[in-house]
């Protein structure tokens, strides 16, 4: 055995210190590594739903329920059904200041024939949409045919199955990236598509006409880019004046809950960790002021042996961060065991947009989350080390007599 | 059993006195060694008795370099011990000055063969296991060499201390009543492990209350109430 | 030597949470209809499974030799790593990832049964060394 294998062997042969030790400060890496990863995934949520609406102006129908079910289908990926008159999307392209304004239709299926489940179909215009197909562009970079879907990815169908939908077999062709948000529930098709399957949900008494004219077009959202040089505000307050029972959203007042809500958590999360940091640091620095009277015998007899100040505060500082170390690992072991297998489940129960962040932040995270760790450890341990640095052995090895 | 000859050294301390303060009572000043001059020749025993609190174990703690004296100096060949840098200090101790302390003084978590090792390994010197091995088995502790040291008892720990002190191979040993729990056979096994270190031209002082000490002793002390008194 | 082994009771305690688990707090879908989707008979054979890892590990701390208790990890190992292959891969669960099966049983099965695989193998190891140290 070597002076080095001296702070190990330490730890190794007090097995019931070590491992109070190293629990405590398992549960701070636990705490700031968890609370972390959730917070960043909130923020990564939300700015994936950003990128991802990409439109100015949402138009939806005016009813106060509608824009409810719109932002939750959006957030929690619950389903929504809600028309307006087709008529709607002329008037809007009408307005000046409209760049482009894409169509959505919005079908809830029946209980799916795999589970009790709706699904949200959300059918697109390829020629004008900039929403969806960007987006399905990186997984499938055909032209929707007949019955072809596109699948969000948390819609458990693999590419060439099919899904029923109001009983018309429907061909999955693409599966998107994950985004976080209500999105990724839902399933994706072409206008001609969501035709026959409006059609055959009417077949099964489930109606979406708003007037009693049968061949009356019906969309649920109009997505509108707004060109250059031209006031949001204003263009927003047009297409309201031009439309009939509609209500124009700003896509960006509309995120401003979701950004509430999320400060919220966040602050939420950091005064939690805060809380945790500051009842460990206080135990770990009583811990560690108790080691300091059980073990001052043991650093006389190595002052007596020819151990400097300096050697004894190193052996200190090594035992408590190769402890701290071994207790940060551990935190953050069990932390990935929670928060990433059960992301979805976080997900669900937070309502809000939730996306992990990548492999590259995760790590990093990772990483400071432990060094952070070890130095609160260290630091804990600092002043026990001065402490026992400056034991009079003499005095020491008499008391015991 | 083998002792290599050491490089040897004079320890004079020079006048040395130590002083407490209390803070309670009457007589809140005392010394608990008044001034003495005293100089430990390389190659003989030296034995310091007395009773308890005359004031031996400070005197030994003040040679050995680990209580600074009030007054006086403690020279180690050249150089004036408290004047260096603890860095400075620590390392000659380690090198030259090998004490066995009154009370326990092993490292519980590790075993006897670690404990008797661990002066040498603290400055990542090769640790000489031979000579280990050779004091181990002459204070009849070799059995116990892989047993942790918080399973001993009070005699075989005193051993250990011993076997510790003796295989550093150190120019000068301080033992402070290095038989206190030890029986007559264990105790005159020390007493001739000392002289031999002697031989081999190491200073040795032990201090004792036992009065075998003396048979082995080159030059013997008295102390009473912190003063020193040569025996002849 | 010591005559009973921690993994075996650690073991112990996370098949008694699977089995009981599996058909209440980390159960399948409960479908309003009453009617019972795929995660149901997942549930069942995770259940089925949980029991017998119960029964292997409660033997495996009633052992009192160390040979025995390193014969008993070897079943409970693969029976862990059979309930890891149920939910979702041999029984399928239903098709929408935020469901209650897939977002809570599927990954607290697959954690559990996990853990008791690596503790099971810990177990083995230690057991042999017991074992071979009294050799």
């Amino acid at each position: 055995m070597s002076m080095r294998q001296l702070p190990v062997q330490n730890l190794l042969r007090r097995p019931g210190r070590t491992m109070a030790l190293a629990a405590l400060t398992a549960l701070l890496a636990f705490s700031v590594f968890g609370g972390s990863i959730v917070v960043m995934s909130l923020r990564q949520g939300l700015n994936s739903l950003e990128s991802r609406l990409g439109a100015d102006i949402i138009v939806v129908p005016s009813s106060a329920q509608s824009k409810v079910s719109f932002q939750n289908m959006l957030l929690q990926g619950t389903t929504g059904a809600f028309y307006m008159d087709a008529d709607n999307l002329t008037r809007v392209r009408e307005v000046e200041g409209v760049e482009i304004a894409a169509p959505q239709v919005f079908l809830a299926s029946l209980k799916a024939d795999c589970c009790s489940v709706k699904i949200q179909v959300i059918g697109f215009d390829p020629e004008t949409d900039f929403f969806v197909r960007p987006w399905i562009g990186q997984s499938y970079s055909q032209e929707l045919g007949e019955l072809d879907v596109v699948v969000g990815c948390k819609v458990e169908a693999n590419v060439g199955e099919n899904i029923r939908i109001y009983d018309e077999r429907c061909k999955v062709v693409g599966k998107l990236a994950p985004t976080g948000t209500g999105l990724d529930t839902a399933v994706y098709c072409g206008m001609d598509t969501m035709k026959i399957l409006l059609k055959a949900a009417e077949a099964k008494g489930v109606s979406h006409k708003v007037t009693s004219d049968p061949d009356d077009d019906v969309i649920s959202a109009i997505y509108v880019k707004v060109k250059d040089g031209y006031d949001i505000g204003e263009v927003n307050s047009k297409i309201q004046g031009h439309t009939r029972k509609c209500s124009a959203v700003r896509t960006k007042s509309m995120l401003t809950d979701v950004s509430d809500s999320l400060a919220g958590i966040s602050k939420t999360v950091t005064v939690l960790i805060a809380a945790i940091w500051a009842l460990a640091l206080v135990i770990l620095l009583i811990a560690f002021a108790m080691i300091a009277g059980e073990r001052k015998r043991e650093f006389a007899v190595l002052r007596l042996l020819g151990s400097s100040r300096a050697m004894l505060i190193g052996l200190v500082l090594k035992e408590s961060a190769l402890c701290s170390l071994a207790g940060g690992v551990l935190g953050v072991l069990l932390a990935s065991l929670i928060v990433f297998p059960f992301t979805t489940l976080i997900e669900t129960k937070l309502g809000l947009p939730y996306l992990r962040p990548e492999i590259s932040s995760v790590t990093l995270l990772g990483l400071t989350s432990l060094t952070a760790t070890v130095m609160i450890g260290a630091a804990a341990s600092a002043w026990t080390s001065f402490r026992l640095s400056r034991v009079d052995p003499g005095t020491v090895l008499r008391e015991g007599n | 059993m083998q002792r290599h000859e050491v490089k040897s050294f004079v320890v004079k301390a020079e006048q040395i006195s130590k002083r407490y303060f209390r803070k309670t009572g009457a007589a809140n000043c005392f010394f608990a060694v008044k001034p003495l001059s005293l100089t430990l020749e390389p190659g003989t025993v030296t034995v310091l008795c007395g009773r308890s609190g005359s004031g031996k174990t400070t005197l030994l703690h003040i040679l050995a370099g680990l209580l600074r004296p009030t007054e006086g100096k403690v020279r180690l060949g050249e150089k004036d011990i408290y004047s260096l840098p603890d860095k400075e200090l620590s390392a000659l101790r380690s090198r030259s000055v090998g004490i066995v302390p009154q009370s326990r003084s092993v490292l519980d978590i590790l075993t006897v063969s670690e404990n008797i090792l661990l002066p040498q390994t603290l400055y990542k010197k090769e640790a000489d296991r031979q000579s280990a091995e050779q004091w181990m088995d002459a204070l009849n502790i070799l059995h116990l060499r892989d047993v942790r040291a918080g399973e001993l008892s009070g005699g075989e720990v005193r051993r250990t201390a011993i076997a510790r002190t003796l295989s550093m191979n150190p120019p000068i040993i301080l033992a402070d009543e290095p038989t206190g729990d030890l029986d007559d056979e264990n105790t005159e096994l020390v007493f001739r492990c000392f002289r031999q270190a002697a031989e081999t031209h190491a200073a040795v002082l032990i201090v004792s209350h036992e009065g075998d000490a003396l048979k082995f002793a080159d030059r013997a002390f008295r102390m009473d109430g912190g003063v020193m008194t040569e025996l002849t | 030597m010591k005559h009973y082994s921690l993994c075996a009771l650690f073991v112990l305690l996370l098949s008694v949470v699977i089995a009981v688990g599996s058909v209440s707090f980390l159960g399948p879908c409960v479908h309003e209809d009453g009617s019972f989707g795929a995660c149901h008979w997942a549930s069942r054979a995770i259940l089925g499974t949980g029991i017998l890892l119960t029964a292997e590990s409660l033997f495996a701390l009633l052992c009192r030799d160390s040979r025995m208790r390193q014969g008993a990890f070897v079943p409970m190992f693969l029976t862990a790593c059979l309930g890891c292959l149920i939910p979702g891969t041999l029984i399928d669960l239903c098709r929408m990832a935020t469901m209650r099966c897939r977002a809570l049983m599927q990954p607290a099965m697959i954690l559990l049964f996990s853990v008791s695989a690596i503790l099971s193998l810990i177990g083995f190891f230690v057991e042999k060394r017991r074992a071979g140290g009294r050799a």
